[in-house]
């Protein structure tokens, strides 16, 4: 079973905050999930064109250029600023991000 | 006493109100109607919009100046992780709280251009996560046969408003078959487009690889004429193509069969429902060949490391900046940890949590690596099976609608995906129809049947499927 710590740090590198009682659960579920999808590293891989990557892919690269007509935002300022969580004089107020690390 | 418009399929309001026999306001009012009867058990709708009866009569406007379109008039109702510009959109969280969209989907664009109305915006598993609505944090959406039930997801709102009368059509999206599932729980026909054949700008995204728009309707006829409205390659989504670059297979009424995948884990009388379709098709000139895709065995397990992964990134934005909820602590740090871990709900919140497991260092080969080579080879195996037959053909769920709250333990509920996933992890276009009914504790409950054809042919999926549905 994963341990506590792992789960933790799991949690951490995704920013998400979790009670005790969730952390205990995820050691339970992501155990049992990561025990089934862990079926995949007995089969994939061995043989014949196991390492291919997926066929037919490839970037899609677009002239980097003003879009004049179609712009699906343009004229929408005030409606991208009335979704920010916290405004103050239509600006979007945030924490400092240069801060001394607590 | 409702007039029955709402239960009118597009195609046959389309006629109607071509012959001016009724309006798109008749239409309209009659899905109100039936809104107001189910919508408050069902809970299909999050939101019913208040100013539909201006839309309808706006189309009836444009029909008067000599306007054509099918779709014009038509009442549709939106899964809520589909962007209307000025409308509300939560995909089912509450870290969305009192986001307005600023702009149309794509998808929303067209279907504005040609005239449908939107009635609403309907009920989903919180982020697309789920395949039975139980992880909105709006509430369960009811199975409109047996009010008991699930109406699977998890475009389950949807799925449940249309089965119910209360649209004339409606959109999901389908990562690995939350189409597809609901249409099997509620008698539908629900199509999950070739990848890349529909635009997903303005759609809120769950896995990336996976991810398309699809419609639901109640004859492969109509799903038809909202598949032809929606596609087309789109500036806006780098992902989408014009499918008509794939090349066109001839129908050959050759049908494949992969039996080994459902000689175990399928209810009974769902195989007996699924034979019994096969042996019609057989009566209409198809013939069977047997079919082997072994990947499709580890299917589900590439598909539950695949898609946490792609989740977990996409899902980083929700950071509580730019828009929804934010709740704030002591350091930036402890903002976005109260944000996401307040705002997200426990599915969520545990696929983030999966998905930054396979991807961190150490694990990342052994889960995302072993799991994207194995993807490879299904497409593979799928590829060649088509070679073989127009499309393959299987039960689109090992069993009917399950009982609200049945399914507690997350990788039981995930099982459920079983049939549908390999066609988002390949790419390739399926569809579910519906075949006959199983009776449970007195009830019949729809069972579809699921067909996958080759990338960008659609067009077999309908000629296959409007055999399926003829009397």
């Amino acid at each position: 079973m994963i341990s506590r710590e792992e789960v933790q740090h799991l949690a951490t590198l995704a920013r998400l905050e979790l009670s005790d009682k969730e952390i205990e659960s995820l050691q339970k579920d992501m155990s049992g999930i990561l025990e089934y999808v862990g079926q995949v590293s007995a089969v994939a891989g061995a043989g014949e064109g196991g390492k291919k990557p997926m066929p037919k892919l490839h970037n899609v690269m677009r002239e980097d250029a003003l879009r004049e007509e179609n712009d699906p935002l343009a004229g929408k300022e005030k409606s991208l600023r009335e979704a920010f969580p916290k405004e103050k004089d239509g600006f979007n107020v945030v924490r400092k991000i240069i801060q001394k690390d607590e | 006493m409702n007039s029955g418009l709402n239960n009118l399929s597009i195609t046959s309001a389309a006629k109607k109100l071509a012959a001016k026999e009724i309006s798109a306001v008749d239409i309209a009012r009659a899905c109100l109607t039936e809104i107001e009867k189910r919508n408050p058990s069902l809970n299909a709708y999050l939101e019913v919009f208040d100013d539909v009866e201006a839309q309808a009569k706006a189309a009836d406007a444009r029909r008067a100046q000599g306007e054509k379109n099918t779709l014009l008039g038509i009442p549709m109702a939106m899964k809520d992780n589909i962007l209307i510009e000025g409308r509300k959109v939560s995909a089912a969280s509450k870290i969305l709280q009192g986001y307005t969209a600023s702009y149309d989907a794509t998808v929303v664009r067209k279907l504005k251009e040609a005239g449908g109305i939107f009635l609403g915006r309907t009920n989903l598993d919180e982020f697309a996560m789920g395949g039975s609505t139980e992880n909105s944090a709006f509430s369960v959406t009811k199975n409109p046969h047996d009010e008991r039930r699930v109406a699977g997801g998890s475009s389950g709102g949807s799925a449940a408003a249309l089965s119910a009368g209360m649209a004339l059509g409606a959109f999901g999206t389908d990562t690995g078959g939350s189409v597809r599932e609901p249409s099997s729980f509620c008698g539908l026909v629900g199509l999950k487009p070739t990848y890349g054949g529909v635009s997903r700008f303005g759609v809120i995204a769950l896995g990336s690889s996976l991810d398309q728009v699809g419609p639901f309707a109640r004859s492969v006829a109509d799903v038809e004429i909202l598949f032809n409205t929606l596609r087309g390659q789109d500036p806006l989504d780098s992902t989408s193509i014009d499918l008509g670059a794939y090349p066109q297979k001839k129908l050959t009424k050759k049908l494949g069969v992969p039996r080994k995948l459902f000689e175990k884990g399928v209810d009974a009388d769902v195989l007996e429902s699924f034979n019994a379709s096969l042996k019609k098709l057989e009566g209409q000139g198809y013939t069977l060949v047997d079919v082997e895709i072994p990947g499709a065995a580890l299917a589900l397990a590439v598909y539950y490391i695949i898609m946490p992964a792609e989740a977990s990134t996409n899902l980083a934005r929700y950071d509580g900046v730019r828009w929804g909820v934010r709740h704030e602590g002591k350091t930036l740090f402890e903002d976005y940890a109260k944000t996401r871990g307040e705002g997200f709900g426990p599915e969520v919140r545990r696929r983030i949590m999966l998905g930054t497991y396979v991807l961190s260092s150490g694990y990342y080969d052994a889960y995302y690596g072993k799991a994207t080579e194995a993807r490879a080879q299904l497409s593979r195996e799928v590829g060649a099976a088509l070679e073989k037959c127009d499309a393959i053909i299987s039960p689109t769920a090992p069993c009917p609608a399950t009982k609200i709250g049945e399914k507690s333990d997350p990788l039981s509920m995930y099982l459920m995906d079983i049939f549908t996933v390999t066609a988002n992890l390949t790419g390739n276009p399926a569809i579910s129809i519906p075949g006959n009914p199983v009776s449970r504790e007195g009830k019949e409950l729809p069972v579809g049947v699921h067909l996958t054809a080759a990338h960008g042919n659609e067009s077999t999926l309908f000629a296959i499927g409007r055999d399926l549905e003829a009397k």
